[in-house]
């Protein structure tokens, strides 16, 4: 079981209609078990179309689909062992959250009151009040209990976070970074850097409906562009090493941009007196943005 | 059957309502058989013209199997269910589906086939607690309402037709909405099929050219054998109970093909 993947797409195509829109194109996809995989790509790229189809809302028009093992059409069970939240959480608006949990609980094969009341309360969510009254945030946060409550094998998640506040997009990687540690695996799609960063293993980049990129994130970082300031005891000196551009120099402080390793820049400011070093976190966000303006030219 | 007794949880509240409103407006026709039967009433009845009576079913009130035959079961009361089954036949699947609230359900362990009929299964359970608990209450009035002449198994078997006639419509609504997932085309496929089956019934018989339509109108399947007079009509409860499997079947067989909308 451990060799199967968890989800494995094969020259997916989804057609809408007799002459629609072309929501996929031919997309390959395999996401091995246990690993946190980020689902990236622009809007009406075919995220969403994608995630419909493994959970069998949606049916391919060719190609093949298997999520842990299994072809997703012909077995429903499967969906017993996933967890799904979609970005836009809708629910009957007249039950109470726990009715909900319960229910869905009860489908999937039971899950213990003591589980839900303990996600409840981390969560901060009142299950006794009608989900027609609840705020969007939670709603969305309804949502996240729903998908993690049965500890399921694979957690399916489209745009997680959208309507939770910063605090809680924190809390939220918290309960993803908890499920891998578990060995869950979690497909998410997402359009928060941040969670991304700080939760997956590996991203793929979709577009136009094709898989154009996937990479390992800790790749994607070492060729991350890192903003670095060096704070010097006199002026600055114009420095030039391996990996750095965009030299700015201000006085005692050098501020440049470093890609890849580091060591060139260490070497070359050694001869100086280095008062401060301060080398900021890469942000992926510009790396992706190149990816999704790709799409335009 | 977890999908089946949440049916029940969710509407239980509107169902008993429909239940409670629809057995008092029967009792309420019922209790006034006594002030209908008698002979001023008569009179005034036979005064209107024949094609009038003929086409509102108007015939010897005295007779209490006649009163309720065109008062009770005849235009209020069926209308009513025709309303009830459509619109639980409606909310089913594409009511749901529009609301965008399907999409959780079918994300959990059940095939589209069982969501499907579990639905169905707690909307033939809504009918059949509407004509049962009607069926009790108006055979319990048979003494003080004066029409013991009528005997409870022929009110039996006008229930029984009624229940069947509600379940053609919950079926259409529902089939049309599975098949489409669209709210409207299952309202307004309940609803023609609702005024036309009556027109059918009704004022069409007045004109020859359409006297053929009486033979096509669930109004007709359901009362036009008259269950009340000689009981269940076993041919025209074939037909109700045939088109309303089939209504369920294709719709069933075509939600469970198609992708569920956004």
């Amino acid at each position: 079981m451990a060799d199967t993947p968890a989800i494995q797409a094969e020259a997916l195509v989804k057609r809408y209609g007799r002459g629609g829109t072309t929501a996929l194109k031919g997309l390959d996809l395999t996401v091995a078990a246990g690993e946190v995989f980020g689902f990236l790509g622009p809007n009406g790229a075919g995220k969403s179309t994608t995630i419909r189809i493994l959970l069998d809302l949606i049916r391919p028009t060719s190609g093949s689909v298997r999520v842990l093992g299994v072809e997703p059409r012909t077995a429903p069970g499967l969906r017993a062992r996933t967890g799904y939240l979609a970005g836009d959480f809708v629910a009957g608006s007249r039950q109470t959250g726990r009715e909900l949990l319960t229910y869905l609980g009860d489908l999937r094969g039971g899950v213990p009151a003591q589980r839900i009341r303990q996600l409840a309360s981390t969560w901060d969510l009142d299950l006794d009040k009608r989900i027609g009254n609840l705020s969007k945030g939670n709603r969305q946060k309804l949502g996240v209990i729903q998908a993690f409550m049965h500890r399921p094998p694979l957690l399916i998640l489209d745009e997680p976070t959208s309507g939770l506040d910063p605090f809680l997009q924190q809390q939220f990687v918290a309960l993803v970074r908890e499920a891998a540690g578990n060995g869950q695996t979690v497909f998410m799609s997402s359009h928060v850097m941040g969670e991304v960063q700080q939760t997956c293993d590996r991203v793929g980049i979709i577009r136009s409906g094709s898989l154009v990129a996937v990479e390992h994130i800790d790749d994607l970082r070492k060729r991350a562009l890192r903003k670095i300031e060096v704070h010097f005891d006199s002026d600055a000196p114009a420095l030039s090493a391996a990996g750095i551009s965009d030299v700015v120099v201000d006085g005692n402080v050098l501020r440049c941009k470093l890609s890849g390793d580091a060591d060139a820049l260490v070497k070359a400011l050694a001869q100086y007196h280095v008062v401060d070093l301060i080398s900021e976190e890469p942000e992926l966000e510009e790396l992706f943005f190149t990816y999704y303006q790709y799409q335009e030219a | 059957m977890g999908v089946f007794w949440k049916s029940m949880r969710d509407n239980r509240r509107a169902w008993i309502g429909w239940t409670v409103a629809l057995t008092a407006i029967a009792a309420m026709y019922a209790s006034f058989y006594p002030s209908i039967n008698n002979p001023a009433m008569a009179d005034a009845l036979n005064s209107f013209p024949q094609s009038v009576k003929d086409a509102f079913h108007m015939e010897d009130y005295t007779r209490p199997e006649n009163y309720f035959a065109v008062s009770v079961f005849g235009l209020l009361i069926p209308i009513l269910v025709a309303v009830f089954a459509i619109s639980a036949g409606v909310k089913a699947i594409a009511g749901d589906e529009e609301a965008g609230t399907l999409d959780l359900v079918q994300a959990q362990p059940v095939s589209r086939v069982s969501l499907a009929l579990q639905r169905f299964l707690a909307i033939i359970v809504a009918l059949v607690a509407i004509a049962a608990v009607m069926c009790l209450v108006v055979i319990a009035l048979r003494g003080p309402g004066q029409f013991t002449a009528l005997s409870p198994g022929r009110l039996f078997a006008i229930c029984l037709q009624l229940a069947l006639f509600g379940l053609l419509f919950a079926a259409l609504a529902f089939g049309v909405g599975a098949w489409t997932g669209r709210r409207l085309y299952a309202i307004a496929a309940g609803a023609a099929a609702a005024v036309l089956g009556y027109l059918g019934d009704s004022f069409f018989t007045q004109i020859d050219s359409l006297k053929w339509t009486e033979k096509f109108s669930p109004f007709d399947w359901y009362l036009g054998g008259e269950p009340l007079k000689h009981g269940v009509q076993w041919e025209h409860a074939g037909l109700l109970l045939g088109f309303a499997v089939l209504f369920v079947a294709a719709g069933t067989w075509r939600y469970n093909q198609r992708d569920i909308a956004v």
